[in-house]
C-alpha cells in the first residue's frame, strides 16, 4: 500500500507537471488547495503517511492491485479493461430530453439512482462561466443543471472528499478516468482505517482522451468571445474534429487542432480512455451524436443499469461490433502510448514514491503489442 | 514640567545621550527640529515634542528624512537654529539635499544629527554615515561621553553660524541609548525668535542674497568658498575644548579614537594599569582632522592603535596625515582595522579593545567575561527553547502574509514578494511565510517592483506583489508606484497600514491625524491617493483572511497595470489596541483533533502566534491567554473548527 509523506505528493506530481487538478488531495487537511482549475500546496506537510499521496492517481498507481480489489482479477491488457457488458444507451422516456449532452445517459442514470434513493447524493459538476465547479447534489432535478460536458479538468474529488467528511455516504459520482482511478484508490482504505467504509455507491466514468488546461483555455477563449456569453461547449464525436461554443445565438466553431495545445501534459501519459476502474462508464458513440456507449464493469453498477432500464430511464442496445472494434482501437492506441511517455519519463516502474504507475513487465508488453497507430481496417 | 527643561543651575540628571543632545540644543536656543523616525534616533524628536510648547520649538516628524533636513534648512535661512534627525540610513535618503545645502550654505546655526548603529541591531546594514561628512565637505563631530553629547551642541551651533554650513553630529546606539550623568547649563531666558529670510542681496551674499545651490559654471564662486569654510572649521578644531588626551608625555602606544570607542578605551587601559604606557587621544572632531594638533600627538610615539566602530574612516584619515608628515613626524606603526587587531564589522566593546591592547602591550589578560558569557548562554538555552524572529500575537502582518502567501502559492505561477523596511522585513523569515524574496531601502520593494513588472517583455511571467508600510508609502514609495503606473508595470503593491510609524514606536505619519505636538492635522487618505494616481485599488481587512486572499487572487489575474491591495489594520501595539481584546479565543479540547488531525499542527507549527501553544502532555493546542491578543484570527485556520472565540463586551 502506498504511503509516503505528502512532501512528495507535491515533489512528485505538482512539481513534475503531472497534477490534474482531480481534487482527491483536497479538503483532506488544510495545505492542499484547488484554485481555478489547479491544484496547490499552500505549506509543506511533515507527517509520515496521508491519504493525500495514497489517493492521488498520479504517483505509485499500482494497476493490478486496483485491478483485483475492484475486479477480483490481475489487471491485464484489454484495451476497455475488465467490463461485463457494452451496450449503446441514451436517456428513456423517464427523462425528458432537456441540457444534456449526447444521449443523455449519465444524467439519466444519476437522476435514477437519487430518485430511487439508491445513492443520497451525487458529487456533479457544474461550471460557473468556463470554471468548473463541483459539488454534492442531493435533489433529482438537480442532476440536470449539471449534465454538461466541461472539457476541463476539474476538482470534482474535492466536492467528494468535502461529502464524506460532512458524514455523508452512499454517494454517486461523476469521474473522468483519472478520478475513478482515484476513487478506487479511496475505497480500498489504504490508510487502513480501522472504522472506514465505502462512502461510494456509484461511480460512473467518463471516456477521456484528454481535459483542458482550466487557465489555458479560458485565457484562449477570453480572447475570442465574452465568456459570460457561452451557453454550452461541445466536442461532437469523431469524425468531427472541432471544438463547438454556443452563444446566445451564435456558433463558434475551432479546429481541435488549435485547442490540444491547451490539454495539460499529463494528459499525455495517462493509459485510460474509457474508465477503467468506474461501476459503469460511458462515452459519446462514435458517429452518433445522440447516442452513448455504455461498458458495464461491477455488479453494482450492473443491478443500478439494469433497474434503470426497466423502469425506462436508460435504454440499452447492442453494441454494433464495429463500434466496439473501433473504440478498442482508439482505447487500446491510448493505453499504449501513455505507457510508452511514462516509460520514457522513468514513470513506469520508476523510483520509490516518485513513479507514476506499476505494471507488471508482461502486461506492458501485450499493452504495447495491441496499441496500433492504423485505424481497424473495416472503419 | 520635563526635566529636560530643568532650569537648576549645574543640577544633574541621568540623561540618554540622545536626550543630552536634547538638552544640549534646548541650551543652544533651538527654534525648530525634524526628523524621520530610526533606531537609534528616534527619541530626540519625540524629546523636542515634550518641551516644545515651554520652548517655543517647531518640532514635526517629516515625511522622510530628505525632507526633514530641508524644513530645518529654511529654518536656518530665516536666521534660526535648527536640528535635522536621523538613523544612518536617512542620510542616504537626505545626501542630495545635503549636498546642495552644503554648497549653498546655511546662515542660522543648523546640525544634521546621524546615530548610526554599528552592529545592525535595529537595522538592515550597518551602513555608517560618517564617510558623509567627507563626501559633503562638511565638519563631523563625535561626542565621547553623554556630557559632552550635551555641550558640544551648543558649540557645534557656533561653528555652524561661524563657518555658516550645516555642521554633522554623529552618534551611535551606545552613545544615544545608555544613559550618563549631565551637568546642565543655563537656559536661555527669551524664547521669543522671529524669523525672516532675506534675499535682497546680490547672488552670492551670504548673508542677504538669495541661497542656491546652483554653480552656473563657475565652481570656483561656491565650491572654492566651501573649502574654505572647511579649512576654517580644521584651524578652529585646533582648540576644541572637546579634544583630549590623556597619558604620558610619549607614550608607547597611543590610542587614537571616538565616541563610545573612547569609553571602551579608558576601560581597556584602565583595567590593563597601562595609565602610565599607553595614552589616549580622544577626538571629537574627526573630520576634518585639527593637523596641527594630530601631529603633535603623533610625534610623540611610535606606535599607533586606531579604535572605531565599522569602516576604517578615522583610521585612513589619520594614515594620511601621518604620510603627509612623514619629514616631521617620522614613520609610524599603525595598528586597527587594516592590519587586522580589530574587527570591521559589529560593534566593538572593552572586551575586544582589551585583547588587542594586551597583545600590543604584552601584558596579560584572561577575560573572566568569556567563561561567565559561555555559562549565561548555556543556562538561557535551557531555560528558553529556541525560537526565530516573529511577528507579536495580534499582529496584522502575520495575517497579511498569511493571505499573500496562500495567494501566491494558489495563483501557482511562482509569484513572490518585494518588500522593504518596518516590522514587515520579517516576511522573508518563517514568521511572514518566507514571502518575502528581495528586501532593500524604504519603498524599494515597490520600485523594484515595477522593474519586475516591466520584464513580461522577457518571458518572465511570475506574478510581482510588493508590500510596503504606511509610513513607508508616504517616506518613499509613492515614486515607485507612479513610475509603475505610468509605465503600466504590472505588479500588485500591499499596502500594510497598520496606522503609524509601528517598528520605531508610532510616531505620526502624513496619514495621521494627529501629528507629534498633539495638534489635530489633515490625514491623507491612501486609498484616494493611489485611486486619483491611476491605480486600480481595493482595500481589505487583513483579519478577513478569506476575503483579502481572493481581492489579491482576483488582482494577481489582473494583468493591466499597477494596482494596490490597502490592507487596514491597527498594529497590536498601538495605543488604541494595546491591553485590549477583542475576541476571547479559546480551543475547544474536545474538537481539537490534535495529533491525529491531517492538520499536521498548522496552528503552532506553520501559523506561529505567539499565542497559540501546543500542549504537550494533553497534544492539543490551546490558547495563551497572557499572550494572546484576542485579534481571533486564528479561529479561521482551524480546519477542524477547534478554535472559538467570544467577542469581549
Amino acid at each position: 500500500m502506498k504511503q509516503f509523506v505528502p512532501g512528495d505528493l507535491d515533489a512528485a506530481v505538482i512539481q513534475e507537471g503531472l497534477c490534474i487538478g482531480c481534487g482527491a488531495c483536497i479538503h483532506l487537511c488544510p495545505y492542499f488547495q484547488s484554485y481555478r482549475g489547479k491544484t496547490a500546496r499552500l505549506f509543506p506537510c511533515t507527517l509520515k503517511e496521508g491519504r493525500c499521496f495514497a489517493y492521488c492517481p498520479k504517483v505509485e498507481v499500482d494497476l493490478d492491485g486496483i485491478s483485483r480489489f475492484l475486479f477480483g482479477k490481475r489487471y491485464d491488457s484489454a484495451p476497455l479493461g475488465t467490463y461485463r457488458s457494452i451496450h449503446v444507451s441514451r436517456a428513456g422516456e423517464k427523462v425528458k430530453k432537456s441540457s444534456f449532452q449526447a444521449g443523455g445517459t449519465v444524467s439519466a442514470l444519476m437522476y435514477f439512482a437519487l430518485r430511487e434513493k439508491l445513492i443520497r447524493g451525487a458529487i456533479l459538476t457544474g461550471r460557473k462561466e468556463l470554471l468548473p465547479t463541483p459539488q454534492l447534489v442531493e435533489k433529482p432535478a438537480a442532476v440536470f443543471r449539471h449534465g454538461l460536458s466541461k472539457y476541463t479538468a476539474a476538482p470534482t474529488l474535492a466536492a467528494l472528499n468535502e461529502a464524506i467528511e460532512k458524514g455523508c455516504d452512499n454517494l454517486g459520482i461523476v469521474v473522468t478516468p483519472c478520478q475513478a482511478t482515484a476513487v478506487a484508490q479511496m475505497r480500498m482504505n489504504p490508510m487502513g482505517n480501522p472504522s472506514f467504509e465505502d462512502p461510494t455507491a456509484l461511480v460512473i466514468g467518463l471516456f477521456c482522451t484528454w481535459a483542458l488546461d482550466f487557465r489555458r483555455f479560458e485565457a484562449f477563449l477570453a480572447q475570442e468571445v465574452p465568456l459570460k456569453e457561452i451557453v454550452r461547449i461541445d466536442i461532437p464525436p469523431p469524425p468531427a474534429s472541432v471544438l463547438e461554443v454556443y452563444l446566445q445565438d451564435e456558433k463558434l466553431v475551432f479546429p481541435l487542432d488549435k485547442i490540444r495545445p491547451l490539454v495539460p501534459d499529463t494528459c499525455g501519459y495517462c493509459p485510460d480512455m474509457t474508465a477503467e476502474f468506474a461501476d459503469l462508464s460511458v462515452g459519446v458513440l462514435e458517429g452518433r451524436g445522440d447516442m452513448n456507449t455504455i461498458i458495464i464493469r461491477t455488479e453494482r453498477g450492473e443491478r443500478i443499469a439494469r433497474e434503470a432500464e426497466r423502469q425506462g430511464y436508460i435504454i440499452l442496445e447492442e453494441m454494433p461490433q464495429e463500434n466496439r472494434e473501433h473504440l478498442e482501437w482508439a482505447a487500446a492506441n491510448k493505453k499504449r502510448r501513455g505507457l510508452l511517455r511514462s516509460r520514457e519519463a522513468g514513470k513506469l516502474n520508476g523510483e520509490e514514491g516518485k513513479t507514476y504507475m506499476r505494471l507488471s513487465a508482461e502486461v506492458i508488453d501485450e499493452i504495447l503489442i495491441n496499441g496500433k497507430e492504423d485505424a481497424p481496417c473495416h472503419t | 514640567m520635563s526635566y529636560l527643561i530643568d532650569e537648576g543651575k549645574n543640577v544633574q540628571h541621568l540623561l540618554m545621550g540622545n536626550e543630552a543632545i536634547v538638552r544640549g540644543a534646548l541650551e543652544a536656543g533651538i527654534n525648530v527640529a525634524a526628523g524621520y523616525p530610526g533606531t537609534p534616533s528616534s527619541e530626540i524628536i519625540e524629546s523636542f515634542s515634550q518641551v516644545a510648547k515651554e520652548r517655543n520649538l517647531y518640532v514635526e516628524w517629516s515625511t522622510n528624512e530628505k525632507v526633514a533636513v530641508e524644513v530645518a534648512a529654511a529654518a536656518s535661512f530665516a536666521g534660526l537654529r535648527s536640528m535635522c534627525v536621523m538613523k544612518q540610513n536617512g542620510v542616504n535618503v537626505a545626501s542630495d539635499f545635503l549636498l546642495h545645502l552644503a554648497s549653498s550654505g546655511t546662515r542660522g546655526g543648523m546640525l544634521l544629527v546621524s546615530c548610526d548603529d554599528p552592529g545592525a541591531l535595529s537595522s538592515v546594514n550597518e551602513g555608517e554615515s560618517r564617510l558623509f561628512a567627507q563626501l559633503l565637505e562638511i565638519p563631523l563631530l563625535e561626542p565621547g561621553d553623554f556630557q559632552e553629547a550635551k555641550d558640544i551642541i551648543k558649540w557645534a551651533y557656533e561653528l555652524s553660524e561661524e563657518i555658516r554650513n550645516i555642521v554633522m553630529i554623529r552618534s551611535v546606539t551606545r552613545m544615544s541609548h545608555a544613559s550618563g550623568n549631565v551637568t546642565y547649563g543655563p537656559l536661555p531666558s527669551d524664547t521669543a525668535a522671529r524669523a525672516k529670510f532675506n534675499y535682497h542681496g546680490p547672488l552670492l551674499d551670504p548673508e542677504n542674497g538669495p541661497v542656491i545651490s546652483m554653480i552656473l559654471a563657475a565652481p570656483e564662486l561656491q565650491h572654492g568658498p566651501q573649502q574654505e569654510k572647511m579649512k576654517k572649521a580644521a584651524a578652529i578644531f585646533e582648540t576644541c575644548p572637546f579634544n583630549t588626551y590623556t597619558g604620558p608625555e610619549a607614550p608607547e602606544l597611543l590610542i587614537i579614537t571616538s565616541s563610545a570607542c573612547s569609553l571602551y578605551s579608558r576601560e581597556a587601559v584602565k583595567i590593563l594599569g597601562l595609565g602610565k604606557r599607553v595614552g589616549i587621544l580622544k577626538l571629537a572632531t574627526t573630520w576634518p582632522l585639527p593637523p596641527v594638533f594630530l601631529k603633535k600627538h603623533l610625534a610623540a610615539t611610535e606606535r599607533i592603535l586606531i579604535v572605531e566602530e565599522v569602516a576604517p574612516t578615522l583610521e585612513d584619515h589619520v594614515k594620511v596625515l601621518a604620510a603627509e608628515s612623514v619629514q616631521e613626524i617620522g614613520p609610524k606603526l599603525f595598528y586597527g582595522k587594516k592590519s587586522g587587531h580589530l574587527p570591521s564589522v559589529g560593534e566593538l566593546n572593552p572586551d575586544l579593545v582589551l585583547a588587542v591592547l594586551s597583545r600590543l602591550c604584552a601584558v596579560p589578560y584572561e577575560a573572566a567575561a568569556g567563561v561567565f558569557a559561555t555559562e549565561a548562554k548555556a543556562l538561557m538555552e535551557k531555560l528558553a527553547p529556541p525560537r526565530g524572529m516573529i511577528f507579536c500575537p495580534g499582529c496584522p502582518h502575520r495575517a497579511s502574509y498569511w493571505s499573500i502567501h496562500n495567494a501566491l502559492q494558489l495563483d501557482g505561477r511562482g509569484g513572490f514578494v518585494c518588500g522593504d523596511i518596518g516590522c514587515y522585513v520579517m516576511g522573508i523569515l518563517p514568521a511572514g511565510f518566507s514571502t518575502v524574496k528581495t528586501l532593500h531601502a524604504m519603498g524599494s520593494g515597490s520600485g523594484i517592483a515595477s522593474g519586475f513588472g516591466k520584464l513580461r517583455q522577457f518571458g518572465m511571467d511570475q506574478p510581482i506583489v510588493s508590500v510596503c508600510g504606511d509610513s513607508t508609502f508616504f517616506h518613499a514609495a509613492m515614486p515607485a508606484l507612479a513610475n509603475a503606473i505610468h509605465h503600466r508595470s504590472p505588479f500588485t503593491m500591499v499596502i500594510l497600514d497598520n496606522r503609524g510609524t509601528a517598528m520605531t514606536g508610532f510616531q505620526p505619519h502624513p496619514g495621521s491625524p494627529i501629528n507629534v505636538l498633539g495638534e489635530t492635522v489633515p490625514a491623507l487618505d491612501i486609498e484616494k491617493i493611489c485611486r486619483a494616481m491611476g491605480a486600480k485599488v481595493e482595500a481589505s481587512d487583513p483579519f478577513d483572511l478569506e476575503k483579502t486572499r481572493e481581492k489579491l487572487g482576483h488582482l494577481l489575474e489582473y494583468a493591466e497595470g499597477a494596482k494596490v491591495l490597502i490592507l487596514k489594520q491597527a498594529c497590536a501595539l498601538s495605543p488604541e489596541k494595546r491591553g485590549r481584546k477583542k475576541y476571547e479565543v479559546t480551543v475547544d479540547e474536545t474538537l481539537c483533533r490534535g495529533e491525529d488531525c491531517g492538520c499536521n499542527r498548522l496552528c503552532t507549527r506553520i501559523f506561529g502566534c505567539p499565542g497559540l501553544a501546543w500542549d504537550g502532555e494533553k497534544k492539543v493546542s490551546h490558547i495563551d491567554d497572557i499572550i494572546c491578543a484576542g485579534c481571533g484570527v486564528c479561529v479561521d485556520i482551524c480546519p477542524a473548527g477547534a478554535i472559538l472565540k467570544k467577542e469581549v463586551a
